[in-house]
């Protein structure tokens, strides 16, 4: 029997903590151009990324690239930019908590193998 | 992934808005220069800001160093180990920000009588800057709300990593 430290789940959750990094690298760049003439807000579908990650995991491929795409329906101002700051603090407080939500769930899979380690104690 | 890239890239913003402010701050303080070195009165000036170009990152300029052909993305050193975030279109997400020009002003200048002056012209008049303090003060507290935003973002991603480093403790 080969040894398998790595639960299938906690590679869905190490997706789910690369997607959350993704997350906040847009935003960060986002929040960053706030002030840049002809700036576009951009943006990812986390929930079709989610599931295109754990269908490439599931069929043994690598990870494809995230796919980062231009957010419709921001109103632009006169100088081409359409960086909203409410739209940016939301997201950015969003992906915070994903990530939290995932760095917990991946330390309750790993003690459970943790558990299975220390067993005999 | 690397968070720290993003840090980077709101690091940049910080830098970028504190410019501005500094270049508002020289402007409310300037605005009754009537002397300068280039002479005439003081102009104000303004920051231009741009989106870094994306692809100037480590990995791109080793596998430029390392004699790739084409794009970087296509180049030996690009893999699934080092995944970019790719547009539909061309090029990726902006790594951040920089302030590709201070430009002057070209409005003409105010000219208020003052004969006494001893800038002033033949005809009794001065020369002052054109600068408008209530313009100085919006742009000031919108850099201001700029920086705040982009330190924020560097809070944020400051508790990440530090979750992250809980992930191994048990």
């Amino acid at each position: 029997m080969s040894m398998q430290i790595d639960t299938r789940l906690s590679e869905q959750i190490g997706s789910y903590l690369d997607l959350a990094t993704a997350e906040i690298k847009l935003t960060a760049a986002n929040m960053a151009n706030i002030d840049t003439p002809g700036y576009r807000t951009v943006g990812l579908d986390f929930e079709a990324e989610m599931q295109g990650a754990m269908d490439s995991a599931d069929a043994g491929r690598t990870p494809r690239q995230v796919r980062v795409r231009d957010v419709d329906g921001l109103i632009s101002r006169p100088d081409g930019n359409n960086v909203s700051m409410d739209r940016e603090g939301l997201n950015l407080a969003e992906a915070q908590l994903k990530f939290k939500v995932g760095v917990a769930l991946l330390r309750e899979e790993n003690q459970t193998v943790m558990d299975a380690i220390h067993a005999d104690k | 992934m690397n968070l720290f890239g993003t840090m980077e890239t709101s690091g940049s913003a910080m830098q970028a808005e504190r410019m501005r402010a500094e270049v508002v701050a020289a402007n409310m303080a300037n605005a009754e220069t009537t002397r300068t070195a280039s002479g005439g009165p003081y102009r104000r000036q303004h920051v231009v800001f741009a989106a870094d170009r994306p692809n100037a990152g480590f990995l791109d300029s080793m596998s430029a160093a390392a004699g790739a052909s084409g794009t970087a993305t296509a180049g030996p050193l690009a893999s699934a180990a080092f995944p970019t975030l790719i547009l539909p279109g061309s090029g990726a997400v902006a790594p951040g920000v920089h302030i590709a020009q201070v430009v002057e002003d070209t409005s003409a200048p105010l000219e208020r009588y003052d004969p006494g002056h001893p800038d002033a012209g033949p005809d009794g008049y001065v020369a002052y800057p054109d600068i408008n303090p209530l313009t100085e003060m919006v742009d000031l507290m919108g850099a201001t709300r700029a920086y705040g935003l982009n330190s924020s973002a560097v809070q944020a991603e400051k508790g990440m990593i530090t979750s992250a480093l809980e992930i191994a403790k048990s």
